[in-house]
């Protein structure tokens, strides 16, 4: 406070008066006494599992290992008043599967024996004529039981039908020998 | 069963696409006896999921084999395969002796009846013929010696009167023909 303002409130008992134009207080703070309530369920979550159908014009289904009651929960049955029509089929698969076995003679009992030529391990050579050679052993053959023999020129091998009756039972060897000359067939010559 | 001198064969062939088998029955001669086969087994989707690559084998050594060796009625003397996959289960099943034969580059032994033990285990070399190169025999686990022995007598019997292994050309021929229809 200066001199000026001194004296004139002490001596002429003035008072400087200020007009406050922008005095505003905030408005008061009203809380309702009302609380706010959130509620949550203290309800599981309840699945429902089908272990099997049965398939009747109306099905009810309900919840397996919960136990509910109207009380505790809004639970309600509903009718199930849509189905599948068709069968449905359980096929199995067999682990072992089976193996059919026939018999089938027939395709080998008219087939020949292939015997392989075995020259080169004949130690003992026949005497040929003059203008004979040896062109192959076959062993053992046995001679008795033979209904024909074929030479089988391309694989070099020996062709036998057996008569299947037969009971001869002795083996030989058959040489396979060209006579040279023209016209001159090849000729079988047993041991 | 009929005991008697004959000998067997057991031929299974094929893939993962289609699997049969053949057993032929003869006598010392190599005159059938007796011939069976199986139908083609073709594994169905589900067979190949639930065995995978096991399939074959399964169904040759058990499948297949059980099922011929049933079918025959001829008891031979000996089982005789091809193939070193059977050659465990043939002798398991048939309970007779049984071995896998095959050509041999060797040069003849002594002797007719002759055995030769080769380096691989249950491995040996039997002089069958007079006159020929040996066999090679390979014999499940577990022969005895003495199996060893009746085994090279029996394939040294018939191989007086007979090529031990020619029945096996000509499953093999049988074979394609009941396949192919075609020999």
């Amino acid at each position: 406070m200066g001199i000026r303002d001194y004296f004139s409130r002490h001596v002429f008992k003035h008072i400087d008066v200020y007009k406050i134009d922008d005095f505003a207080l905030e408005p008061p703070k009203v809380h309702r006494l009302n609380h706010e309530v959130i509620t949550h369920s203290i309800i599981p979550e309840v699945k429902v599992k089908v272990h099997s159908v049965q398939l009747y014009l109306r099905m009810k289904c309900k919840a397996v290992s919960h136990v509910l009651t109207e009380r505790r929960v809004n639970a309600k049955s509903y009718l199930v008043k849509r189905y599948v029509k068709q069968e449905i089929k359980a096929y199995s698969h067999e682990l072992k599967p089976k193996v059919k076995v026939h018999d089938a003679m027939r395709y080998i009992r008219d087939m020949p024996l292939e015997i392989s030529d075995m020259l080169k391990y004949q130690s003992k050579k026949p005497k040929l004529l003059p203008g004979e050679m040896l062109l192959a052993w076959y062993s053992p053959v046995v001679e008795g039981a033979v209904i024909k023999l074929v030479w089988n020129k391309q694989r070099g091998t020996l062709l036998v039908w057996y008569n299947p009756q037969s009971r001869h039972y002795k083996a030989k060897g058959v040489y396979l020998i060209r006579k040279l000359g023209f016209g001159a067939k090849p000729e079988w010559r047993w041991e | 069963m009929a005991s008697n001198n004959f000998l067997g064969y057991m031929m299974i062939e094929g893939n993962e696409g289609s699997i049969r088998g053949v057993a032929l029955i003869t006598d010392t001669r190599g005159i059938p006896k007796e011939f069976v086969r199986t139908d083609p087994l073709r594994p169905e989707a589900l067979d190949r999921i639930l065995y995978g690559e096991a399939f074959t084998s399964y169904a040759k050594q058990s499948l297949i084999l059980e099922n011929l060796l049933d079918a025959v009625s001829n008891d031979p003397q000996i089982w005789l395969c091809n193939d070193e996959e059977i050659l465990e289960p043939l002798r398991k099943v048939s309970r007779i002796k049984t071995l896998m034969l095959e050509e041999s580059p060797h040069v003849p032994l002594d002797a007719a009846g002759h055995i030769e033990a080769s380096a691989e285990p249950n491995v040996y070399l039997i002089q069958a013929y007079r006159n020929g190169a040996p066999l090679r025999a390979e014999f499940p686990e577990g022969t005895r010696s003495d199996e060893v022995e009746q085994s090279a007598l029996i394939l040294t019997e018939a191989g007086e009167t007979m090529n031990i292994l020619e029945p096996f050309t000509r499953l093999s021929r049988a074979l394609t023909y009941i396949a192919t229809g075609r020999a």
